[in-house]
């Protein structure tokens, strides 16, 4: 009983920390709401008195400070093993005439032959959805219709949204490195701040009953932020990985973004 | 994804661009999870920017085994607030009187909500250490009790449990001073 409880109490926080509001969740749980309501009434003033929004400034500061970090970084380990391999002298004649053979298709070559930029039918931005194996075994199938997906341009309240080609994604068959693609086209070239998806359906049938099951979704959209960029000469694949969790043992589950598994360069085998 | 597929094609570059994707959602949550424990906003969103640094630093020896890397940044957190502490030799101790809350120049309300302030830091200093962190990292972090279990090397059951019991024990404090 009291595990139970413990469980509710800990979705209905999943649920408020992930947007849902305090009295949808108590309507979900009649049977506890009076004893759900002051506690989770407790902690909303305790958020409420230590909650404070850092400064926009001093957070722009210390992103810059993380990308100079991370550039001098990536820089140190391309330029590291170069300075090792020409500290040993027999190899050097070897790397100088590799060097030589890199320069000349590089660069030389472009050059006398320059590529050709060919736009692209399929265009320069892919949307993929994946998921991450938290609770996922539990379904035979788990289907998740999304009607739109946006991004969110950096620094701006411009958002660019497109309706997906595949509307319907069953989750049970994108875990792990699977993803599918679900949209390819064009989009503006620029900054992007946030990735948002408006979910209009999720049906679940459990793999050990068929039942079909409840699952939530806070809000009616998923979104996560996370910077990247669309270009105009590469395609840009965005990965968006969604998880299913269970919530106790009373047979619900939430659908959350997954944010460290989702982003762009990710190598994901498309489903075949 | 599959964290057994990915630990044999995981890299320090996969890292790197995780551990940025991470940086926008994390940052302002680290912050305010080390505010809790410090009470000074402006060191604590230094201390959140340090903790990205600290973690690009140590990407190399980051392991995924069982802590998701939101929930290592939140132990880099942990262990650059406790530096930060025994540096300033510092407790958190609110006197009613010292604490000013921006945003409001009415003087009625600034000194209803510092009451409320300390009235709530009381019933946070109430809680044991490890109820405190559950708290902080499920509420101001916004872990799951999972992923908080994690960081703390419990089970999500104990977390939730420890939740529970933090949480009644604050209603009981607060509730009684009400």
């Amino acid at each position: 009983m009291i595990e139970d409880f413990d469980r509710i109490l800990d979705e209905c926080i999943d649920r408020i920390n992930s947007g849902d509001n305090l009295a949808d969740c108590l309507s979900d749980y009649p049977a506890y709401s009076e004893k759900l309501k002051p506690l989770l009434q407790s902690m909303h003033d305790v958020q409420k008195t230590y909650t404070f929004t850092p400064s926009a400034d001093t957070k722009r500061a210390a992103r810059q400070k993380f990308h100079a970090a991370l550039g001098k970084q990536r820089q140190m380990t391309s330029v590291l093993p170069f300075f090792r391999i020409i500290s040993r002298p027999p190899v050097w004649a070897t790397v100088a005439v590799l060097v030589l053979a890199i320069v000349s298709i590089l660069v030389i070559r472009p050059i006398l032959n320059p590529p050709t930029l060919v736009p692209s039918p399929d265009g320069n931005f892919a949307f993929l959805i994946s998921d991450e194996p938290n609770d996922i075994g539990d379904f035979e199938s788990l289907n998740v219709t999304i009607s739109t997906v946006g991004l969110r341009a950096a620094g701006s309240v411009k958002r660019f949204e497109f309706t997906p080609e595949t509307k319907t994604v069953d989750l049970t068959q994108l875990q792990g490195e699977q993803a599918q693609e679900i949209w390819r086209g064009n989009a503006p070239v620029g900054q992007y701040s946030q990735v948002y998806i408006y979910v209009s359906e999720v049906k679940g049938k459990l793999e050990s009953t068929g039942q079909i099951v409840d699952v939530k979704l806070p809000s009616g959209k998923l979104h996560i932020s996370m910077p990247f960029e669309v270009t105009v000469d590469t395609v840009t694949s965005f990965t968006f990985d969604i998880t299913v969790v269970a919530t106790g043992n009373n047979g619900k589950y939430i659908l959350k973004p997954q944010i460290g598994d989702s982003g762009v360069r990710q190598k994901q085998k498309p489903l075949e | 994804m599959n964290k057994g597929n990915r630990k044999n094609v995981s890299t320090i570059d996969e890292y790197e661009i995780r551990l940025s994707g991470l940086y926008e959602e994390y940052y302002d949550k680290i912050a305010r999870y080390v505010y809790v424990h410090i009470d000074n906003k402006e060191e604590a969103e230094d201390i959140a920017g340090e903790v990205f640094l600290r973690a690009l630093k140590s990407l190399k020896s980051y392991r995924e085994q069982g802590v998701p890397m939101q929930g290592w940044l939140f132990r880099i957190a942990h262990n650059l607030t406790i530096d930060y502490l025994r540096k300033m030799d510092k407790r958190r101790t609110v006197p009613v009187d010292s604490v000013v809350l921006s945003g409001n120049d009415n003087p009625a309300d600034t000194a209803e909500r510092n009451i409320e302030f300390a009235r709530v830091t009381e019933a946070m200093k109430q809680l044991t250490t490890e109820q405190r962190e559950v708290i902080n990292l499920r509420f101001f972090g916004e872990l799951t009790s999972k992923e908080v279990g994690s960081v703390l090397g419990k089970s999500d059951g104990a977390v939730r449990e420890m939740q529970r019991a933090a949480i009644e024990k604050v209603r009981g404090i607060m509730g009684v001073e009400k």
